[in-house]
């Protein structure tokens, strides 16, 4: 599925520059540095962290989305850079496992 | 990083990479405290320069357009309550005292803070990778003092090069010991 399709799941779009990139898994972490090795092309990045390294992360893993859980939102600031660098980001307001749970019935 | 000593390294490659000749590693460690010290006598940067090198998307690397050694430094000590700051001196604005010092403190009473994990690990692979460049490593933790200056094992050493085989093992046993 496309990252354009989660709004119609409960995922809120914080900023969304590249809808048509599609969504092929799911990695859920907190700790960047691990993140940044291990989360696949492709990947929706699940993650409750907000800062701006996470767009950072999202460039170099080359997520197909991050998606903050918990109701995570970001600073205006870190949204203007996602922007600037293509990274499509949500809010999610359950915890990382609804979202996984509910990301696996799409996939 | 899963570990303090892993961001260590990752920072004090940036002095080498900076032209340092001596690069000054020290841990300063109380119960509540501690704080990270790496201080070169590398290029120094400009101000310009300096304001940007928290910015993730600043690197000095050409494989890829994204530096994340002092953002991942900077996130882990503010996670706890800390922060780091970072001072330059520029080479052309201070062709007889340039360098770059990077301090990071942390609260290690919160919960999270990372633990400084191997650091035995992470000085020997960077005598290992640099060994024409010297390195003054400091951890003082209450009275106790561990410390390794490669510039003594060299005046010893003569021409054997710091990254053999040998070097390297006495250094981790020399390091190791005193930790004991």
């Amino acid at each position: 599925m496309t990252v354009e399709a989660l709004t119609e799941y409960g995922f809120e779009a914080i900023c969304m520059p590249d809808p048509d990139r599609e969504i092929t898994g799911v990695y859920i972490g907190d700790l960047l540095s691990w993140v940044m090795g291990r989360a696949k092309s492709g990947d929706a990045w699940l993650t409750i962290m907000s800062n701006i390294n996470i767009v950072a992360v999202a460039s170099l893993a080359d997520t197909s989305c991050i998606i903050l859980a918990e109701g995570v939102t970001l600073e205006s600031d870190v949204i203007k850079t996602a922007e600037a660098k293509d990274i499509n980001v949500f809010s999610f307001s359950g915890s990382c496992y609804d979202a996984a749970v509910l990301l696996s019935g799409l996939l | 990083m899963k570990e303090l000593s892993l961001n260590i390294l990752d920072i004090a490659e940036n002095s080498v990479k900076a032209g340092a000749k001596l690069t000054r590693i020290t841990v300063d460690e109380t119960e509540e405290s501690l704080i990270l010290t790496i201080e070169d006598d590398g290029c120094g940067m400009t101000e310009e320069i300096l304001k940007s090198v928290t910015d993730p998307f600043y690197t000095t690397r050409t494989t890829r357009k994204v530096g994340m050694g002092i953002p991942l430094l900077k996130m882990a000590a503010e996670m706890t309550g800390g922060g780091v700051e970072i001072t330059s001196r520029y080479k052309d604005e201070f062709p007889d005292s340039h360098g770059t010092t990077v301090t990071a403190r942390f609260n290690k009473k919160h919960i999270d803070f990372t633990p400084l994990g191997d650091v035995t690990e992470s000085i020997a692979t960077l005598i290992q990778g640099h060994p024409d460049t010297d390195f003054l490593f400091t951890h003082r933790t209450g009275d106790k003092t561990v410390t390794l200056d490669t510039r003594e094992m060299r005046a010893v050493l003569g021409d054997v090069p710091l990254n053999s085989y040998e070097v390297i093992c006495w250094i981790k046993e020399y390091l190791k010991e005193q930790y004991s």
